[in-house]
């Protein structure tokens, strides 16, 4: 297949834009969704940082975690307060759920994942850390909850979906892409539009040339350059009637070559 | 519009690329902007709902026991923590009924009192009036325990702030955009070059040569386009004059040879003659093709081999920790220097050998060659396990960057005549320079989001698409490079030239360890200890070869004063190592951004002009052993400095910290520097060449 110059270029800058948007569209958007989602954890993380602090209070004043009934209410409450929460658990250091948002899973154990955070050396800073990860389909956001000899008791986490964010974004998303769809449409076929006029010059004046060496060669005559002429045209009006010289010099000569044999 | 020059067209055609490019990204980026803006301010709004409702309901419990809310003790010390927890809010407030500021962190009373008691704040749901006051958005939440409304409790957030987390996805776009255009400027020069420049450049010695009657030649490498078109019907107007003159030298030897008139014969030569002294034809029974090599010809694909190995430049110590920690008892820094310094280790060594086997195979042929042990460098770096294994794909990779870039080399070299070497070296210079601008900066941008590992792989497939366009572009059945064999000698006697010498240790040497020990080494380390992010050491590392883009045409021209040029490579040398310096007086990340800017001034003033003294200093060894072999032991002396630079600063750290190794770096750089300055003083002075006698 053969292409033109414009087909050439158009379809070089079609690539170009086309990777370009669609790098800075895949970049941005996760940076977006990165920026985002640390928002939405430092909320929730927030509401896990109250729970503890109710908790810890109670801790303090010598209760035992399984004790602190009022963890309940607490915990249903904020659950009540956000329909994105999936559940609030708060387990012991054995990683027995004491207490729930969903009161049937109450005495069972945690996945032993989540207790990898409270596993760092007592009274180190590890233990007393926040900690997330994703489990399942949920994200976990939690914090160790200490009592006042620095002890590790337990965690509370907060668990939260993990689609949250694109259930959030996705009319966002869907409205970027048919704006990304139309803006790449309308400058793909702007480019290609401007490549066509930019280059139809170049191949006009070598259609130009081509024809005027086809005709001096077939007809005869001087090759006129364009008055417009570069350089380059001027040199290739010398080449056509240098062609065309080299033509009836040979041409006469072979007649003359002709001549002579048949005069003998 | 100049046809066989491509100025003009690459010119229009830019301002098109610009025009295509930056309209519809600035278009999309700034509705994105304000789409994601608008994303991120109910999730900010409920952060604020979150932490007021929690200190309302403190405030609520207070007042349950009976404390009125204005004798509340300790409410500003309570609120601070929350603060410092939180930084995108920037004050707690709480106010009585009629909008009196009682407790404050975080901001000054002044600006905020008189928008609450201005504020209609009486009927203030459960979920909060939200306000703009000045440069905050603040949000109101009653507390009213049993119904009745005795304060508010007031969370303040930064209205900036959610523009400044999108600033970082802003400055991606930008990263993402200016590389579009480096790599559109590009590959619209391999378009123009290869299909429009080229080929009419070739029709044009063509035409040249058909006007003084030489005939003897047609143009090569037709394509399908009108510039292909047209060149066909150059070349087949020029065969068939070639068939025209061929029938009649045929005829003209058919009557010599069966003719018994001698006058018949005679006037036949005479004929012969005639034609063969007007024009000239090829004597191998059909015209010659033309082909030209050009410089341009490699660029694309030196562009690509070069971005691709830029990718890894803002995080290969990182990475390097990332893989391994230990290694026979060294220390953590050294671990994290030593694939630089290896990597550099393998160029030096490879390149001499590199030369011999262009020398047999030809440039196309070493750089596929050379293609070979860089991706597979780059896919195993990738995939790395440990160090050692690290250490030694990253020397694989060396020995490919050798190969492909000495190839590209002898390709220009074999390309341009030696009166204009220096601008092909300009196309090699100047697609290595673009490379790195946008390689380093989309590696960050890259790795950030893919991660290391994956970044090597997407090396290893922009190396596999360097090939692809060198396999296409240049003739397999092209003759190697058309440079003539230099005579080899020991190039180590140069080192008898003092005067090379001295700029080799104190000026080449010096700044090659900067180079390396610094922004490779040093840079990508003390940022990431202040929490910089990939991205952001891209772009702080970016900021080199963009000064060096703008300072080295400049000093190219200076270089051609003989005058100038050993006053740049000291004033190169001292900017370069007082650059390193800064860090004494300023703070860390300030000081940094002026010696990668410095040093991107050093190298920009002293690289041409550095290589331009060469020939003068060494002329009779430049004579005796080639200009090419002399020029190649310059830069294999200077690998030994890229080599020493990171294990030099990796030493330096345990001893006195990563700061006090880039002043420790730029104390050696800057004293060797003035060791130099003061050494070229006496340039001009004693006998010119010391080891012309030993050597002629």
């Amino acid at each position: 297949m053969s292409w033109s110059l414009a087909r050439k270029v158009s379809v070089a800058l079609f690539a170009i834009l086309l990777a370009t948007m669609l790098t800075t569209a895949v970049f941005g958007y996760y940076k977006f969704e990165d920026v985002l989602s640390s928002l939405v954890r430092s909320r929730y993380s927030f509401v896990v940082f109250t729970i503890k602090q109710k908790v810890e209070d109670s801790l303090n004043l010598g209760f035992s975690l399984r004790q602190i009934r009022q963890v309940q209410d607490v915990i249903e409450l904020e659950k009540a307060r956000d329909d994105q929460i999936h559940g609030i658990d708060v387990y012991d250091h054995n990683g027995e759920v004491l207490f729930d948002t969903d009161r049937g899973v109450m005495g069972s154990r945690v996945p032993a994942r989540w207790l990898e955070p409270l596993a760092s050396p007592s009274g180190t800073a590890g233990a007393t850390q926040p900690f997330s990860f994703i489990d399942e389909d949920a994200m976990v956001v939690g914090l160790p909850l200490v009592n006042s000899l620095g002890k590790v008791e337990g965690a509370v986490v907060l668990r939260y979906p993990e689609a949250y964010l694109e259930r959030e974004l996705g009319n966002l998303l869907g409205r970027l892409a048919l704006e990304f769809l139309t803006v790449l449409s309308a400058f793909a076929l702007a480019g290609t539009l401007a490549a066509y006029v930019l280059l139809r010059v170049v191949g006009r004046r070598l259609g130009a040339m081509e024809t005027t060496l086809a005709k001096v060669l077939a007809v005869g005559g001087e090759a006129v350059p364009n008055p417009n002429a570069d350089e380059f045209e001027l040199r290739f009006a010398e080449f056509c009637d240098k062609s065309r010289e080299a033509v009836e010099q040979i041409t006469e000569a072979s007649a003359e070559v002709e001549r002579l044999d048949r005069l003998a | 519009m100049k046809l066989d020059s491509s100025r003009s067209l690459l010119i229009r055609l830019f301002i098109l690329a610009v025009v295509v490019l930056v309209a519809p990204m600035t278009l999309i980026s700034l509705r994105a902007m304000g789409e994601f803006e608008q994303g991120m301010n109910p999730e900010m709004d409920k952060k604020a709902a979150a932490i007021g409702r929690d200190v309302a309901a403190q405030v609520d419990r207070a007042v349950g026991y009976g404390i009125p809310v204005d004798k509340l003790v300790g409410v500003e010390e309570f609120f601070a923590p929350v603060l410092t927890a939180n930084p995108e809010i920037r004050y707690l407030a709480i106010t009585d009924k009629i909008g009196r500021v009682l407790f404050l962190r975080g901001a000054e009373k002044d600006e905020l009192e008189p928008h609450y008691q201005a504020a209609d704040l009486e009927m203030s749901s459960a979920e909060g009036i939200k306000a703009s006051i000045g440069t905050y958005l603040d949000l109101a939440l009653p507390v009213a325990p049993r119904g009745n409304l005795i304060a508010h409790v007031h969370v303040g957030f930064d209205q900036g702030y959610v523009v400044s987390k999108l600033h970082d996805i802003l400055y991606d776009v930008l990263v993402v955009m200016a590389a579009s255009l480096i790599i559109a400027f590009e590959i619209l020069l391999f378009v123009v070059f290869f299909n429009v420049t080229g080929p009419l450049k070739l029709v044009g010695e063509v035409v040249e040569r058909a006007r003084h009657g030489d005939l003897s030649h047609v143009p090569g490498g037709a394509s399908g386009d009108e510039v292909g078109r047209f060149v066909r019907a150059v070349a087949a107007s020029i065969r068939n004059v070639d068939d025209l003159y061929r029938q009649l030298m045929a005829y003209i030897d058919e009557v010599r040879t069966a003719h018994f008139d001698k006058g018949v014969v005679e006037k036949v030569g005479d004929v012969e003659a005639r034609i063969s002294f007007q024009f000239r034809f090829s004597n191998t029974g059909k015209p010659l093709v033309l082909h030209q090599r050009r410089a341009t010809d490699i660029r694309l694909p030196l562009f690509l081999f070069v971005f691709a190995e830029e990718l890894s430049r803002a995080f290969m110590p990182l990475y390097v920790r990332e893989v391994g920690q230990s290694l026979f008892g060294l220390s953590p820094e050294m671990i994290m220097a030593l694939p630089i310094a290896v990597f550099m280790a393998c160029i030096a060594l490879a390149s001499p050998f590199s030369s011999r086997l262009i020398d047999r195979l030809g440039a196309r042929r070493v750089f596929l060659i050379g293609l070979v042990p860089a991706i597979a460098g780059y896919v195993m770096t990738g995939a790395a396990v440990g160090v050692i294994d690290l250490v030694l794909w990253r020397a694989i990779t060396g020995l490919g960057y050798a190969l492909v870039t000495m190839a590209c080399q002898s390709y220009i070299l074999g390309a341009n005549h030696h009166s204009n070497r220096s601008q092909g070296m300009g196309v090699f210079v100047g697609a290595v320079l673009t490379a790195s601008i946008c390689g380093t900066a989309m590696g960050g941008v890259l790795a950030e989001r893919v991660g290391f590992r994956a970044t090597f792989f997407v090396s290893a497939v922009l190396v596999l698409l360097a090939g692809i366009v060198i396999s296409h572009m240049l003739d397999s059945a092209a003759p190697p490079a058309a440079v003539a064999p230099q005579p080899r000698r020991n190039t180590m006697r140069l080192f008898t030239n003092w005067r090379f010498s001295v700029l080799m240790l104190f000026a080449a040497v010096p700044s090659k360890m900067a180079l390396t020990g610094f922004l490779f080494f040093l840079v990508p380390v003390i940022l990431t200890q202040g929490d910089w992010q990939v991205a952001e050491i891209a772009r702080m590392v970016v900021l080199y070869p963009l000064v060096m883009v703008v300072v080295l045409p400049l000093a190219a021209r200076l270089a051609e004063y003989p005058g100038w040029r050993i006053a740049l490579v000291a004033l190169g040398g001292l900017i370069g190592g007082g650059g390193l310096l800064t860090s004494l007086f300023l703070p860390s990340e300030l000081s940094m951004m002026i010696a990668i800017a410095a040093l991107g001034l050093s190298h920009g003033l002293s690289a041409s002009p550095q290589l331009a003294m060469i020939p003068d200093l060494c002329w009779t060894e430049c004579r005796n052993m080639g200009q090419t072999n002399v020029l190649a032991f310059v830069r294999l002396v200077e690998r030994i400095g890229s080599t020493v630079g990171p294990l030099l600063a990796a030493a330096f750290i345990p001893v006195w910290g990563v700061d006090g190794a880039v002043v420790a770096l730029g104390g050696v750089v800057l004293a060797m520097a003035v060791l130099f300055a003061g050494a070229s003083l006496a340039y001009g002075t004693g006998p010119h060449i010391e080891a012309e006698e030993d050597l002629a």
